[in-house]
């Protein structure tokens, strides 16, 4: 019972103990720290002017507001925010593969998964994820909606499931290096580009893309259902209900591919 | 039970049959074709606790693929492994917790954060008590010399530094056994000095077993007792390392400076050959004499007293074999050795020093 | 001075341009992925206009991808791997190598930057007509003049972000990395050159802003010649412009340079 405990306890403890320390390295740079988090800022906030400038000539995009496509856009950004701050060591994972350190990974009593995700930190996240909450809080108080403790909550899980959902793509899609052998991380960083489509509401795109981004990699769920299920924008709303079970299923999913991943590389050599 | 047991480890890869170019390139896409390389062909390996073994082989013999398999990192394509009574590749982690690995080529330390932090991240993952963390810590760095540079980060450090803090790290759990990949690469004589010394006194202190892959056979005649060597994916031979030379190295060359050799060496040679049958005797440009001998034949004492009686002798010195030539010959091919420990090849006759005394 | 020494410049340009043919794949994917975000815009404009044929902020939905399109093939010639590359020059002591040979370093950094233009050059542009049929055309210079000096107008503009992209590359003399100086960069550059959205769409005082910025010679100009929005003497008066911006970066580039090794020099490292 005690050690069934502690196999859980103990990757969290020691997730924490190599990001920390890893944060203790990357702080070193004070300078750029300010510089990679205010960037971030500069970012959002000019994705900010574009999305103001738009609706100064129209009133709603497809029926949806200025402030729900805020919230949408701000999610894309505060999940990507947590995917740097959190999980940046997952962008690494070719170049890690590559230089054979990742072996070094695999010779220690520790996942190779938790390693890899610690094995970086994006300080730029920092500043991503602060512009975020500012933005869906303003999104927040601008609409007029009833906030019930039911709403509160569902927007909590819905930003929790929504990074999940992207830390998980930005990890499947990294795996991929165990069977394209690359040096750089074009794969993960050509699907992460899919995330633009996300930002603005569904709606707007032909069926095909809609696909895309539903099924095939479900950025729809990072940005646009979770805010429809908040802001209780029926019929999107509904399928937006199943936005934490897609954050699990893609958890798992990437774990999976991981996984499987990881056994052909074991099988294959370096 | 032995610590390490391999029967039959096999490991196969395959790779892309391609030509060479964009043209390559493009017709693999349609017409896939692969071939068969066998690194590691069918060995049989058996290390007890507390060996310490050097694992030779030119380069692309399958070394470090062998111990790949056995730290497991590679699936084997064929046979039984068991280390520590785990299967490596089954039980990945936990026997992670039995080994540890320092590479000479690549460091395990954290680049930017101070040396002794890496430590307690090691101490941390591997879960060790703190007294054993603070014992094995109080006595690597009083025998490595860590002091000076533990609180630095290792992108500051030199390579000898680097390496010494690497040795320690992998020890810090009390690991059975201690894989060292070309530990001493591009370090000066000093410093390899100390890591052999620190290595040996882990076997004969500890226990710990040692699996050495070394190019620097000034490694291997510190640290090691035992000598495998594979090349092409087998195991050509393996056995101790004193038998090897026994047999195979018995060669020992005496240089002599001889007085107003110039003049006296051309009469001299002649009258030493006839001495010293069944040895080479020759002369140096330097007015030196020097005889090849085999030291199961003469003693180094009787080849001394032969040239001396015959000349004056202002200095001399004795050229112990190099393990290095013997290898050397082992890989050119020059040189067969004995396929598998206890195969028999002519037993090693006694050195003729305690022949004569008895 | 410039065409008696230009060989080794243009063996230079060459160079870079093998080693991004090397990377064909990555290379492929960069471009690939950065077209996502033109889809993105087109849709968005597309909902936008609501199939109206009306004009907003002064264009049609035909214009409009016009616009978008140009935007695009403008951001894809001399991208944040050009800083990547000149601050990696810096890091690795090429500055100490390039003043040592009879090599310019801003012009060498030029050369290597302007070495792979035509293949991006052409790989957008497919890209980009590629995109055009899928949403049924996009409007075309409607004089051949407009195209005439729409060409012009595309080289200074990359002149002017080749001197934007250097001066910002100089901040890897004080940092130690240029991650988050070129991001703001792009970021900010996005924002007054037109690229997000065009500049007629902005309120009074940001457009204002822009006027006195060199951004907006990097998109804005050369896509409102192209689609014949500005003519005459206003037309040249913006080319004017472009070539000043261009000349004042690359000058200020070089300045700062000169300053920057002479404090290296002094203070070593």
């Amino acid at each position: 019972m005690a050690a069934r405990w502690r196999a859980v306890t103990r990757p969290i403890y020691l997730y924490f103990r190599l990001l920390g320390q890893q944060m203790k390295a990357i702080m070193a740079y004070e300078a750029d720290f300010v510089i990679y988090a205010g960037s971030a800022v500069l970012v959002q906030l000019v994705g900010f002017i574009f999305i103001w400038t738009i609706f100064q000539r129209i009133p709603t995009i497809n029926g949806w507001t200025m402030w729900e496509v805020v919230m949408m856009y701000a999610l894309i950004f505060l999940t990507e925010g947590v995917g740097s701050l959190f999980f940046e060591g997952t962008w690494g994972l070719a170049r890690l593969v590559y230089t054979g350190k990742f072996d070094s990974f695999l010779l220690r009593p520790v996942s190779p998964i938790l390693q890899v995700v610690t094995a970086d930190v994006g300080l730029n996240g920092l500043g991503n994820i602060v512009t975020g909450f500012i933005l869906i809080g303003l999104s927040v108080t601008h609409v007029s909606l009833e906030w019930t403790p039911g709403r509160i909550a569902m927007l909590a899980i819905a930003i929790v499931s929504a990074s999940a959902i992207r830390v998980a793509i930005n990890l499947g899609t990294a795996a991929t290096v165990f069977w394209t052998r690359s040096p750089w991380s074009s794969v993960p960083m050509f699907v992460h580009q899919l995330g633009d489509f996300a930002k603005y509401p569904l709606t707007i795109y032909s069926l095909g893309v809609q696909v895309i981004i539903v099924i095939a990699i479900p950025f729809a769920f990072v940005s646009f259902f979770p805010t429809a299920v908040v802001f209780g924008e029926s019929p999107w709303s509904l399928p937006g209900l199943l936005t934490p079970l897609v954050a699990i299923y893609t958890v798992v999913l990437a774990v999976v591919i991981f996984r499987v991943g990881l056994r052909r590389y074991e099988g294959a050599g370096n | 039970m032995p610590l390490i047991q391999a029967e039959g480890l096999t490991k196969t890869f395959r790779q892309a049959d391609k030509d060479a170019g964009l043209k390559g390139s493009v017709k693999h896409l349609f017409i896939r074709r692969y071939k068969n390389k066998v690194a590691v062909d069918n060995i049989d390996l058996s290390i007890e606790a507390g060996e310490s073994i050097a694992y030779l082989g030119p380069n692309g013999a399958g070394k470090s693929t062998t111990i790949k398999m056995l730290t497991g990192i590679l699936v084997p394509t064929a046979g039984r492994l068991h280390v520590d009574g785990l299967v490596p590749h089954e039980h990945r982690q936990r026997n992670a917790r039995n080994i540890g690995v320092v590479f000479g080529q690549r460091t395990q330390l954290w680049w930017d954060i101070p040396v002794i932090e890496s430590f307690n991240l090691a101490r941390d993952m591997y879960e060790i008590p703190e007294a054993t963390y603070r014992a094995n810590l109080a006595e690597f760095t009083e025998m490595l010399g860590l002091d000076e540079f533990v609180k630095l980060p290792a992108a500051r450090i030199s390579l000898g530094q680097r390496m010494r803090a690497d040795l320690c790290m992998a020890l810090l759990h009390n690991p059975k056994i201690l894989y060292l990949d070309e530990p001493t690469i591009g370090l000066d004589i000093a410093v390899k000095d100390r890591i052999r010394t620190f290595v040996r006194r882990l076997v004969d202190e500890r226990g710990t077993t040692v699996m050495l892959t070394t190019h620097d056979l000034g490694d291997i005649e510190d640290i090691c007792e035992r000598i495998v060597i594979i090349d092409q994916g087998r195991i050509i031979h393996d056995g101790d390392l004193g038998k090897l030379k026994d047999t195979f190295a018995r060669d020992r060359v005496i240089h002599f400076q001889i007085a107003r050799g110039a003049e006296l060496l051309p009469a001299l040679l002649p009258s030493v050959r006839a001495a010293l049958p069944d040895s080479t005797v020759e002369a140096g440009d330097d007015g030196s004499l020097s005889v090849r001998f085999d030291r199961f034949v003469f003693a180094a004492g009787e080849i001394a007293a032969a040239v001396m009686s015959r000349a004056e002798v202002e200095d001399f010195r004795i050229d112990e074999p190099a393990v290095e030539d013997l290898i050397k010959r082992v890989y050119l091919g020059q040189l067969t050795l004995a396929d598998r420990p206890g195969s028999k090849a002519a037993p090693a006759p006694e050195p003729a020093a305690e022949a004569a005394a008895r | 001075m410039v065409v008696a020494g230009s060989h080794k410049y243009v063996s230079l340009a060459r160079a870079s341009l093998e080693v991004i043919l090397t990377y064909r794949l990555s290379f492929l994917m960069n471009v690939i992925g950065t077209v996502f975000y033109v889809i993105a815009m087109f849709y968005l404009w597309r909902t936008i206009f609501g199939g109206n044929s009306a004009a907003l902020g002064g264009f049609t939905w035909l214009e409009m991808k016009g616009y978008l399109l140009v935007a695009f093939l403008m951001n894809s010639l001399l991208t944040w791997y050009d800083e990547f590359m000149i601050g990696r020059g810096i890091r690795e002591g090429e500055v100490a190598s390039d003043l040592v040979r009879p090599l310019d370093f801003q012009t060498s950094r030029f050369a290597q930057a302007v070495g792979p233009v035509p293949t991006e050059l052409a790989t957008a542009l497919l890209v980009a007509m590629a995109v055009a049929f899928a949403f049924g055309g996009v409007a075309l210079p409607p004089d051949p003049v407009y195209a005439a000096v729409f060409v012009v107008s595309a080289a200074l503009a990359t002149l002017i972000k080749f001197g934007l992209i250097f001066c910002v590359a100089m901040g890897a003399f004080w940092t130690t990395g240029l991650y988050g100086l070129t991001t703001g960069r792009i970021a900010v550059q996005g924002v007054f050159s037109g690229a997000l959205i065009p500049l007629a769409f902005f309120p009074d005082w940001l457009r204002a802003i822009s006027a006195v910025l060199p951004f907006q010679g990097t998109v804005s100009t050369p896509a409102l010649i192209y689609l014949g929005k500005v003519d005459g003497t206003a037309m040249l008066a913006m080319v004017a412009v472009q070539a000043a911006w261009a000349v004042g970066l690359i000058v200020l580039g070089r300045l700062i340079f000169r300053r920057a090794v002479r404090a290296v020099t002094i203070h070593g490292g």
